[in-house]
């Protein structure tokens, strides 16, 4: 043990341990000093760290040092730029010189969009991978144009199935996720027992998917028909595929459910469902419940800005999505009729 | 205030300096339990969270020169950046060839058993991708981009007590009297690699004095690695994507995600109290503070910034290569937000470390003379990995 130097300067901090620095004033003159570089000397040569007892225990922010290990958006472009490792835009360049996206491309690929988080959590390159991820797998499986109140017949392996193949036939309520993580839900009736089946859009366990009726709903979910009459949902195994176009537009099924009477999972008139009968829901109400689901239905959202904004995926990365997803469309057509 | 008005050091002290640091690091006083709470760090200073060198700044704010044109300002930004790419190996093998570290050393350092530890990567994690096994199971992979990279300093295990950045106080050396292995036992030394080259008006004259001797241009990121002697690279080696092979196990030590001010519920789990049934004001409290009537002990768990802590996610294996954007695909979930640094090392696992003596990798790294004929495809799967252009095929 190295002998203590003696308490010059008012800077004797070997034999103190550490709790000398909770009282420390700190300044940071040293900081700016033009200097060549030094090593740091000691803490007990650094006069900057006053041993002082009534000190400030408050550093100011630019002391406070926080540490940021990220590269901003700024220096990630510079250093793909510089390395010519960075996304790929030839795909979107090209889109450019052709026509414009066709709105089928919209249609059948809404799940190539990019998610709605902070743009902190969002990368072009890995947005790239899922969509030509996406399109790989659709080489090997097609996946139809399906919306949320469609019908759709799914085949999954199931190695303890007498033909290795589950089929289940059901009313898809839910589309949810975008990219490689996207999933849907299929609900039905088996037995007088209401299944709720989630399957991942690009599992390869799944063998086929099954458009059987393309029809849209007026909401973005039907979690609603979990507390409706189960005729809403009952869907024959066997029903026959109905035959479409793609060429026209998607129908609507304007129907309005009937919800069975309270309780219920969920508070579905404070969500701005349209497809619930809303004078047979306010009737199972009290009157200031009814008073608040008129006022949450009042259309006042479509003038909030911000809502719009942190709900919507910028119009200029959807574009890009879909012009690098419309040439890989293009390819695909051109797979499938090779394989032909 | 310079080093010059500080106090003049003893003899004495300058020579026990001079030498290994744990003969002059025990700072501990006699009365020091090795409770959990003593163990704990709760000093501040200010560079605590700053990466090192602290003591060199790196950043400054571009000289605005009005004499310049911009068409003439932007001609020397190309100019500079072009440079720039000209000193650092591309992702084309011709620029990779015009280094003078091309070739690897006269004789390349063999695979050593239990003793061998190379130098590792800084990556960039981009996010995250979901593939699946042949046999049907989902798996989570990192996205991990290798920026380019270039060695910048060697330190022997011998110099490690003249190291600069070690001779400062660590808090934690404060706290205990042992120190961390790797600086008593000097089995290892420091491999200084930087990564991530970048624009030099971005940066101080003394930031790209650092890279200057070893004749590289200014870049954002430095790291160190732990490696042993037979394993170090000399100054502007270059660093590449298939220093890890498929298959390889790493260790990846990353910042976690900064979760701000958060509670004790939060930070450290606990219980909180009853959120009804007649509770005021104590719902999502701390509670007693323990002590007994004397100070609140040090370490106790209390509310303060989550997150932003060096942690490793251990042994995960690397299931893909992508030589276009130059990507790791690394099984599971590393810590810290997208578009961070990560270092990415052989694991310090032992069965990893034993299958790796039965398969060792290339040492002291990877050479254009160890690519298989014909290159590397744009991607390379682990055999258990399907890729999405196959279909899947369980056995009965």
């Amino acid at each position: 043990m190295p002998p203590a130097p003696s308490a010059a300067a008012g800077s004797c901090a070997l034999s103190l341990g550490s709790r000398f620095l909770f009282g420390c004033r700190v300044t940071a003159a040293h900081r700016f000093a033009a200097s060549p570089v030094q090593p740091p000397s000691p803490l007990h040569q650094q006069p900057h760290l006053q041993p002082c007892r009534q000190g400030r225990r408050w550093l100011r922010p630019e002391l406070r040092g926080v540490y940021k290990p990220r590269l901003s958006p700024e220096a990630m472009k510079e250093f793909w730029r510089l390395s010519g490792i960075g996304p790929d835009h030839s795909r979107a360049k090209a889109a450019d010189q052709q026509a414009e996206v066709p709105p089928e491309i919209k249609r059948l690929y809404q799940e190539a969009l990019p998610p709605i988080v902070s743009q902190d959590y969002r990368d072009p390159i890995v947005e790239s991978l899922h969509r030509a991820e996406m399109m790989r797998r659709r080489r090997v499986i097609n996946i139809p144009e399906f919306h949320v109140g469609s019908i759709l017949a799914v085949s999954v392996m199931d190695k303890h199935a007498p033909n290795k193949v589950n089929r289940f036939v059901g009313l898809c309520i839910l589309r949810r996720h975008t990219g490689l993580f996207t999933t849907f839900t299929l609900r039905n009736m088996v037995d007088q027992v209401c299944v709720q089946i989630e399957y991942e859009l690009y599992s390869p366990s799944i063998v086929s998917i099954q458009l059987l009726k393309l029809e849209r709903r007026l909401d973005d979910n039907l979690l609603y028909l979990m507390d409706a009459p189960h005729s809403h949902c009952t869907i024959p195994f066997d029903m026959v595929p109905e035959p479409y176009s793609r060429n026209d537009p998607v129908p609507v099924n304007r129907e309005r459910v009937r919800l069975n009477p309270p309780p219920w999972m969920c508070k579905w008139h404070l969500h701005g469902y349209q497809g619930i009968d809303l004078e047979h829901l306010y009737s199972y109400l009290s009157d200031k419940d009814v008073a608040k689901a008129i006022e949450f239905s009042k259309a006042y959202k479509r003038y909030d800005l911000l809502d719009q904004y942190l709900n919507r995926v910028p119009v200029p990365d959807a574009d890009y999505a879909f012009k690098d997803i419309f040439i890989q469309h293009q390819e695909l057509l051109q797979h499938q009729q090779q394989q032909q | 205030v310079s080093a010059a008005s500080a106090p003049a050091l003893s003899s004495q002290l300058i020579v026990a300096m001079a030498t290994a640091p744990h003969t002059w690091l025990r700072l501990v006083p006699s009365c020091r339990s090795y409770s959990k709470a003593t163990r704990l760090h709760k000093i501040d200073y200010p560079w605590k969270d700053e990466p090192k060198p602290h003591w060199v700044r790196q950043f400054e704010a571009r000289r605005v020169d009005a004499d310049l044109t911009p068409e003439n300002r932007d001609w020397l930004r190309q100019w500079r950046l072009q440079r720039v790419r000209d000193a650092v190996a591309s992702s084309s093998e011709a620029a990779a060839a015009a280094s003078p570290l091309k070739e690897p050393p006269a004789a390349r350092p063999l695979w050593t058993p239990r003793v061998s530890q190379r130098c590792g990567l800084v990556g960039i994690k981009l996010g995250i991708l979901p593939m699946w096994y042949r046999n049907g199971q989902k798996v989570h992979t990192t996205v991990v981009q290798i920026p380019d990279q270039r060695v910048l300093r060697w330190v022997p295990p011998e110099d490690l007590g003249n190291y600069a950045s070690l001779r400062e106080m660590r808090p934690y050396r404060l706290n205990q009297s042992l120190l961390p292995r790797w600086l008593t036992q000097q089995r290892w030394g420091l491999q200084l690699v930087g990564a991530v080259p970048a624009d030099p008006a971005n940066f101080t004259a003394q930031w790209c004095g650092i890279f200057k001797a070893a004749g590289l241009p200014p870049m954002r990121k430095i790291s160190r690695f732990l490696v042993s002697p037979d394993a170090a690279l000399q100054p502007g080696a270059c660093l590449g994507l298939h220093h890890f092979r498929v298959g390889d196990c790493v260790d990846v030590v990353a910042r976690t995600v900064n979760r701000g001010f958060q509670g004790v519920m939060e930070r450290h789990l606990m219980e909180g109290g009853p959120a009804a049934h007649g509770s005021t004001k104590f719902h999502r409290k701390m509670g007693s503070a323990a002590g007994g009537g004397g100070p609140i002990y040090r370490g106790k768990r209390m509310p303060g910034v989550m997150g932003n802590r060096f942690r490793a996610a251990r042994s995960l294996p690397v299931l893909r290569v992508n030589t276009k954007h130059r990507l790791l695909f690394i099984k599971g979930f590393t810590p810290g937000p997208p578009h961070s640094y990560c270092q990415i090392m052989d694991s310090w696992m032992l069965d990893v470390r034993r299958s790796l003596d039965a398969n060792p990798p290339p040492m002291p790294t990877y050479f254009a003379e160890d690519a298989p004929e014909g290159g590397y495809p744009e991607d390379v799967y682990h055999p258990d990995l399907l890729p999405y252009d196959q279909p899947l095929e369980l056995p009965d």
